[in-house]
């Protein structure tokens, strides 16, 4: 397969007016690192709503909740089969992401019950206790390096038991989803899908070898449209599924954690009414999304007074649809009275919404229940630095917590 | 416009109208009915527009798709009696429906 790389700054196709072209780099972010949120809210606030980057081969950037919710409900305009920026289509046909409704459908049902709200509530006690194990294994230390002993731990044992997966396995795997959303460079790109996906074909040999009751089996002897499944969606389906599952919870608990490390009093709120944990969550969430998913014009069209061509590409920030003053009042303070139900797009809207989104609150929810039973007052440690970033999917990738011990 | 009146856990009622055409989910939404977090917003994708509908009112509405049938079993307390209400769509003829909302959807 030929692989694209694009040079540093694209020219500007004829279609594109010159005050709407800005350099924008999702992978050197003016401000990221000091806060990744604050960092794009800038972009919203101060550029136009639609604006074209010459930046990782030249796209579109949507970054206000009207024209970002209109493409994620138009799925057949918005294609998702330009999902990942830089653009380079995956080495495998990935389903439900791939494919356009309503074709999308019948892919979607396959996934959409496998993080259902009955699998959630029956897996919960597993996740619970995976949280309490790790949290008790450093809570006496008085200190943690979150990201290394629990974000990239739980979600990713928590996927992995659910999947009929060796938990182990998250060491061979973590690597290569941090590639696929964190490099600028396509090859790099490539040869990461290259590696999950040979994972995935180990996996799925094993499972023709001997079958199971799990998720896996399930899809490689599944029919869609009446026609069995053949090997290459099965396997790309799954690698899809993987990645979609290693690194994303991950970083929503890293800008929950950084959130509540730096304002005691919302954690205070919080223990002594612990009821106020799942509104809390959800708040949480909405001023932390972290995906990012770009999608293809698929024909041509006009978004807010712009004029958008059949192959653009377009970046619609999924996670500033929550900071937008369109969606809730002064979006950038976390306040944990908002009035439900509270508005975001953290997990997108429309067919392509994120299929492990109830299963993603309800980690970042038991996290907090757990940790700050055993942890109720902690804070950033003292001379560190919480390492975060923009990327394809905003992250977070060191942060020291430490708390009083009682000797 | 349909009368649809929907019955929350603790008994509570609320009669809304409904337009012609919306799916009972939207009706609820739009009407301040809480209770259907309806997360992916009818795209039959999270089963979380979970209710129940009165077994009287159940045989007069079209049959559930088997895609939908695979979704409700994705609900927590599931009945026989169960529905996604993203699924239903209003007509003139199920003016009187009744809907009871389970106590939670997750």
């Amino acid at each position: 397969m030929q692989i694209k790389e694009y040079p540093a700054l694209s020219q500007p196709p004829a279609h594109v007016p010159p005050q709407l072209v800005h350099d924008v780099d999702i992978f050197n972010l003016p401000g990221a690192k000091d806060g990744v949120h604050a960092a794009w809210k800038r972009i919203q606030t101060e550029l136009p709503p639609i604006f074209w980057t010459p930046r990782n081969g030249g796209y579109w950037m949507a970054t206000r909740a009207r024209d970002i919710l209109t493409v994620q409900n138009d799925a057949v305009t918005f294609s998702m089969r330009a999902a990942l920026v830089p653009n380079n289509p995956r080495p495998y046909p990935a389903p439900p992401m791939d494919f356009d409704p309503p074709e999308h459908g019948s892919w979607r049902i396959l996934i959409s019950p496998a993080f259902s709200p009955k699998v959630v509530a029956d897996v919960e006690h597993m996740v619970r206790q995976t949280a309490i194990d790790l949290i008790e294994g450093f809570v006496p230390r008085g200190e943690v390096e979150f990201v290394g002993e629990f974000t990239k731990v739980l979600p990713i044992v928590v996927f992995l038991t659910m999947m009929q997966l060796p938990p182990a396995d998250r060491e061979q795997l973590m690597p290569l989803a941090n590639e696929i959303v964190r490099s600028p460079h396509p090859t790099k790109i490539h040869q990461a899908r290259l590696g999950l996906k040979a994972y995935v074909e180990g996996v799925v040999a094993d499972r023709r070898a001997n079958p199971r009751d799990d998720l896996i089996t399930k899809i490689i002897n599944s029919r869609v449209a009446g026609q069995a499944i053949d090997e290459a969606h099965a396997v790309g389906m799954l690698t899809l599924l993987l990645s979609g599952g290693l690194d994303t919870v991950k970083n929503l608990l890293g800008f929950c954690a950084i959130f509540l490390a730096k304002h005691p009093e919302h954690v205070r709120q919080l223990v002594e009414n612990p009821a106020l944990i799942p509104h809390a969550a959800e708040e949480l969430i909405r001023a932390h999304g972290v995906s990012l998913t770009a999608r293809l014009v698929t024909r041509d069209t006009t978004l807010s007074g712009v004029d958008l061509k059949e192959g653009d590409q377009l970046q619609q920030f999924s996670f500033l649809v929550g900071l937008d003053e369109e969606t809730v009042p002064d979006p950038m303070t976390i306040d944990f009275s908002r009035p439900a139900p509270i508005p975001h797009a953290t997990f997108g809207n429309g067919p392509h919404r994120c299929p492990g989104a109830i299963l993603a609150k309800r980690e970042v929810l038991l996290w907090l229940e757990e940790w700050l039973k055993r942890i109720p007052q902690f804070r950033i440690k003292p001379g560190t630095v919480p390492q975060q970033d923009a990327g394809m999917v905003n992250n977070v990738s060191e942060l020291w917590l430490s708390w009083d011990v009682e000797d | 416009m349909a009368q649809i009146t929907f019955r929350q856990a603790d008994g509570t009622t609320q009669t809304v109208d409904a337009n012609i055409g919306d799916s009972v989910m939207r009706a609820a939404q739009d009407n301040g009915v809480e209770g259907l977090a309806a997360e992916c917003g009818g795209c039959l994708t999270c089963a979380t527009c979970h209710a129940y509908v009165d077994p009287a009112w159940l045989v007069k509405l079209e049959p559930a798709s088997e895609e939908e049938q695979i979704m409700i079993e994705c609900a927590i307390d599931v009945r026989p009696t169960s529905r996604l209400t993203c699924q239903i769509l209003v007509t003139e003829e199920l003016s009187g429906l009744v809907v009871e909302i389970p106590a939670s959807q997750y």
